[in-house]
């Protein structure tokens, strides 16, 4: 029992990183950045493979953090002066091509049967003891994730790319240029996703193409849509929520006989979808929302 | 003359992502939005044709249930969701179309299991021009989505509400104070990009395998097209379908089957990059 709390722990952490990394790019910045799975897969794989190389996975955290970053740059130049919605459909383009890459090019990923054997966190440690000493790392990277975010709310910085997202003309005005903080937010946006995914890789020990899913993406989003977009307690009871759904959803699976595995990927599918629609529309400011406003 | 070969391929191709991406384009040029669920009312339009041809044994009869059901669809997904959300920000509409997609996915993967389908059509001796061969399944494919896209136009260009949400598309206060009448014209968009969605959603059901999936992986290719066709252009949507269809046909031999969609996307970027507003768009948009 003690065990399985801990698991859930480390994946709620994992998605709550990612989460931190949407909420500073949609929620602070106004980025609809509809990739992030992109990112997550690159520093999975990043990781993951250098590690099997036999590079400390220090080394191998740091690289996943830096290519996922890097894979942003570019994706920012091209678009991030073109309009919102078109940002949007560019960053899904993105992660379903890292998707396509990593299933096609074969000799170095291993293509759809995967990358298995991935060494784990502290394994010299054994059993629980390890396990726990993930937890706390992940928890502490987390809060470090938490306390950037928290200080980059609060600065000058801060301030400015709120502004992007409130009236990105005003800030044109004043002579700021929005394309560059924008790329910024999105590299650093980016590089969290590389170490969540990073931290994926280790822990499952075994990653596939099909975990890197655009459904990835919107459980996040509905995350932060359900916590309430642009808080920092939002993202956190947001993934809280959708670990509940995800976990519950297993639980269901188990209690109700006959239903298959894909019969419950639909239903959960369905559900993320169901979800995302309703919050849209009723508490678009989420649970932890300004309940004054709508 | 392999070269040929491929050119005929991809047209037929370029067709369906033609008419996907003129689902897309009419509705981002008047609704204001790109509707992540067109991919999957596509689906939906495989499916429904999929069953209605089975029962009949008649394509014309899948064809059919193809046009009305996703039509309906369509606006049913406009009248419950997008119209409560006509006043909001892009990204409102954007997380809503993108929860529709699932939805309809997940209700189809639940109805209709997720084993491959297939529509069961005759086989038949291709004709052969020269090294060229063109089976008749592939011809009448062709005529079926060409039928559908002179409908379209017919519809857009010489009835009333056809010019009606061209007006809305160019200027939609300049169209209210003209005494044009916004849920009307509405309801008009959501029912024909349905139906264009669904009859493209059944070609290419005819042409590969029916999976809850297939039609999200369409989406991609589709909004390329509608980009470099420039947004609210019928007419760029289908030409930019075409290129798009016979490019990525000619790079298969090149890049591999598995990079078509990357090719897809390759496009778009260079698009955006160098002229956002596509082949036949207005100036103003994108930027």
């Amino acid at each position: 029992m003690e065990a399985y709390f801990i698991a859930i722990g480390i994946i709620a952490l994992i998605y709550v990183i990612l989460s931190l990394g949407l909420t500073l790019q949609y929620g602070l910045t106004g980025l609809i950045n509809f990739g992030h799975v992109g990112f997550f897969a690159i520093g999975a794989y990043t990781s993951a493979l250098l590690a099997l190389k036999g590079v400390p996975l220090v080394f191998s955290f740091a690289a996943a953090a830096a290519l996922a970053g890097l894979a942003a740059w570019p994706i920012g130049l091209v678009s991030l002066r073109l309009r919102d919605d078109y940002f949007a459909i560019v960053t899904l383009g993105f992660s379903e091509v890292v998707r396509i890459v990593i299933t096609s090019e074969r000799w170095l990923t291993n293509g759809v049967q995967g990358v298995p054997g991935i060494p784990r966190l502290y394994d010299s440690l054994g059993g629980s003891v390890a396990q726990l000493a993930v937890l706390v790392t992940v928890l502490a990277v987390t809060l470090v994730g938490v306390w950037i975010i928290r200080r980059i709310a609060g600065s000058p910085f801060g301030r400015l790319i709120e502004a992007i997202r409130d009236n990105e003309e005003a800030v044109q005005a004043l002579g700021k240029d929005p394309a560059r903080f924008k790329i910024q937010v999105l590299v650093v946006g980016a590089a969290l996703a590389g170490i969540a995914g990073a931290f994926y890789a280790h822990y499952i020990t075994y990653i596939v193409p099909d975990q890197f899913i655009p459904l990835v993406t919107f459980y996040v989003w509905m995350a932060i849509i359900m916590g309430g977009v642009g808080r920092v307690s939002g993202a956190i009871v947001g993934t809280a929520i959708l670990m509940l759904f995800l976990e519950g959803s297993r639980f269901l699976r188990d209690i109700v006989p006959g239903v298959s595995e894909v019969d419950m990927a639909s239903v959960r599918i369905g559900a993320v979808g169901l979800l995302l629609v309703l919050f849209i529309m009723y508490r678009p400011q989420g649970l932890m929302g300004d309940y004054t406003k709508r | 003359m392999f070269y040929a070969q491929l050119l005929v391929n991809g047209l037929v191709q370029g067709l369906v992502i033609g008419l996907a991406a003129l689902s897309i384009t009419l509705v981002f040029g008047i609704a204001r939005f790109p509707n992540a669920a067109t991919g999957d009312f596509m689906t939906f339009g495989a499916y429904a044709a999929l069953s209605a041809h089975k029962a009949t044994g008649s394509i014309a009869m899948g064809g059919l249930a193809a046009i009305i059901a996703t039509g309906v669809i369509s606006l049913l997904a406009y009248l419950a969701v997008f119209r409560q959300l006509a006043e909001r920000s892009v990204v409102a509409l954007l997380v809503a179309s993108i929860g529709i997609a699932f939805f309809i996915r997940a209700v189809l993967g639940v109805a209709f299991g997720h084993s491959q389908q297939v529509f069961q059509v005759p086989l038949s001796r291709p004709y052969v021009f020269g090294s060229v061969r063109i089976t008749p399944l592939d011809l009448q494919l062709a005529l079926v989505a060409l039928a559908a896209l002179a409908l379209v136009f017919a519809i857009l260009y010489l009835t009333p509400i056809g010019r009606q949400m061209r007006a809305v598309a160019d200027n939609r206060d300049l169209a209210r104070v003209s005494g044009i009448r916004p849920d009307r014209v509405m309801i008009a968009l959501w029912l024909l990009a349905g139906s264009v969605a669904g009859i493209a959603g059944m070609m290419l059901g005819i042409k590969t395998i029916v999976t809850p999936e297939f039609g999200w992986e369409m989406l991609l290719p589709a909004f390329t097209a509608a980009i470099l066709g420039g947004i609210g252009s019928p007419v760029g949507a289908v030409v930019a379908g075409l290129i798009l269809g016979v490019v990525q046909e000619v790079s298969t031999p090149l890049v591999g089957f598995t990079y078509k969609i990357a090719v897809a996307f390759i496009i778009m970027l260079a698009v955006l990059l160098v002229r956002p507003r596509g082949l036949f768009g207005r100036l103003e948009g994108a930027r």
